[in-house]
């Protein structure tokens, strides 16, 4: 069982030398390596179809590595059991470049889902989640299903939901990839306030670079399946 | 506000026919119980109706069937001896030659009925010789022996049909499961990147199979209950012979089929999810 408690220099996510193939010469990813301090807030970038969100599922425990090695907060994920994942999994907070809400669940619902599945009762954690969506700024949109939710609203729905468990790793999949520029600015300041305020290790997956030159934060880029971090100076042109 | 709304939506055009096809196997394998149950049951009530009775032809003059009474009547182990009068010979004669009378110049061969211990029957057989009488011993055990045969053919019949009919159920249901969780994949594959163990996601199938399982099996019984109860009630009223066709009753056997049934559509619908979806995550990492 992996221990809940960080030490200051265990780095969160550890990526050595890890590959991903689908078969002979079909390689996604080929030799990644990175390593995400606690408290660090980290953004990927790279071409479309490079490999990002396949990272990220990695990152995610998604997918397992065809070579190389995972670790999360400590632990050595290659050789844990199926079910071993599962606690490891709760410690992971995930906003899927989709979104991912469940239509026939309301607002509220859907944000609380991540408590619900550890079988704590409702009562323990109604007030976090309606602090939660109103802190997002859904506060009157508790009850609304997602089909009647705004683009924007459905991210900060996910997004809410991704932290309400309070993780010790938060993995964002292009979040800003479908607001308008004002609303991937807010997003992006929940994600630094979540950061700041909880010490949550964030890594967001984006091809906003106009975010990234802003933000000045960590910057890993991936090309032809190999990750490298770039320098704060190098971060014009292309993602 | 809503308070833990359901993580499966409720049901959809799916699960509708599933529950009919659950609803129609249970019915199947329920009258199958019964029929199943009633068979033995008859085979029971027919071999212990002629079980401790001999009938006893006698040919030859008047004299010897009054002698044989007699001698029967004293031989050790009989409790009853008598001999039946034409009347009571041609009522049994009626299911095969007819109501309308036998004629009278007919000549029918007189019947003793004796009731005692089976190991007297040896006594009789060897006295009525002995006094050099012209007779035929019927301990019935032909008959009862086909009679068993029959209802026993019938009731492995029955039985074989309701073993069919649960595995066609499991099978049913867990096509309808998979077909269920291929739909509801993403909120499968939702639950278990957040962390749900697999026996969590399991357990939604689980109770919503478990529910359905109940409920359709439950209809399914009791209209095989009716439908038993309308056949047999139809068959009495139109057939003078039908004190022979298996009885159906509302005894603790056939409540206890009836009861059962709904239980154990709904564990084997449970137990088919269950299954089913252990089967299919155990593919995600």
């Amino acid at each position: 069982m992996p221990d809940n408690d960080l030490s200051t220099d265990e780095p969160v996510l550890r990526l050595d030398r890890v590959g991903l193939s689908y078969g002979p010469k079909s390689d996604v990813l080929a030799d990644v390596s990175l390593s995400l301090r606690p408290g660090s807030m980290t953004f990927l970038t790279g071409p479309s179809g490079s490999g990002k969100s396949t990272l990220l599922r990695l990152a995610y425990l998604a997918l397992r590595p065809t070579a190389g090695r995972v670790s999360l907060f400590g632990v050595e994920t290659n050789r844990l059991r199926r079910r071993d994942l599962a606690p490891l999994r709760r410690r992971i907070g995930v906003v899927f470049q989709e979104f991912r809400l469940l239509d026939h669940l309301s607002a509220y619902d859907n944000v609380a889902l991540p408590l619900r599945i550890t079988g704590r009762p409702e009562a323990s954690y109604r007030q976090d989640v309606i602090d939660l969506l109103g802190w997002v700024g859904l506060g009157d949109r508790l009850e609304a299903r997602p089909a009647t939710l705004s683009g924007g609203e459905k991210q900060r729905v996910a997004i809410a939901r991704a932290v309400v468990g309070k993780p010790d790793l938060l993995i964002a999949d292009e979040p800003t990839g479908n607001v308008d520029e004002e609303m991937g600015e807010r997003l992006y300041r929940l994600f630094r306030e979540l950061n700041r305020r909880l010490r949550t290790t964030v890594l967001i997956a984006t091809h906003d670079m106009a975010l990234v030159r802003r933000a000045k934060n960590d910057v890993l880029r991936l090309a032809e399946g190999m990750v490298v971090r770039v320098p704060l100076d190098q971060r014009e042109g292309q993602p | 506000m809503s308070r833990a709304a359901p993580l499966l939506p409720r049901e959809d055009a799916r699960e509708a026919a599933l529950f009919f096809v659950v609803c129609a196997l249970c019915f199947l394998a329920a009258l199958s119980g019964l029929i199943a149950r009633a068979a033995y049951a008859a085979a029971d009530a027919w071999t212990s109706e002629v079980a401790g009775e001999i009938t006893i032809r006698v040919r030859g003059p008047e004299a010897d069937t009054q002698r044989a009474v007699d001698i029967i009547a004293n031989t050790e182990g009989i409790a009853s001896a008598q001999a039946l009068t034409r009347e009571e010979s041609e009522e049994l004669l009626k299911p095969w030659l007819g109501g309308a009378g036998i004629p009278a110049g007919l000549n029918l061969p007189r019947l003793i009925a004796a009731e005692g211990a089976a190991g007297a029957w040896d006594s009789v057989a060897a006295a009525l010789k002995q006094a050099n009488i012209n007779a035929t011993v019927d301990d019935h055990e032909t008959w009862s022996a086909d009679a068993r045969r029959v209802t026993g053919t019938i009731g492995l019949v029955a039985l074989s049909a309701v073993a069919l009919l649960g595995a066609t159920g499991i099978a049913v249901i867990a096509f309808a499961t998979h077909a269920t969780m291929l739909a509801r994949r993403d909120i499968v594959e939702l639950l278990h990147l957040s962390g749900a163990r697999d026996d969590f996601i399991a357990g939604l199938f689980e109770r919503r199979f478990l529910m359905l399982g109940v409920q359709a099996g439950a209809l399914g019984a009791l209209l095989a209950f009716a439908t038993a109860a309308f056949i047999l009630f139809a068959v009495r009223q139109t057939d003078e012979q039908a004190w022979l066709l298996p009885q159906l009753s509302l005894s603790l056997a056939d409540g206890l089929i009836l009861g059962l049934s709904p239980l154990i559509a709904g564990a084997a619908s449970m137990f088919a999810a269950n299954l089913t979806v252990k089967r299919s995550l155990s593919d995600m990492v």
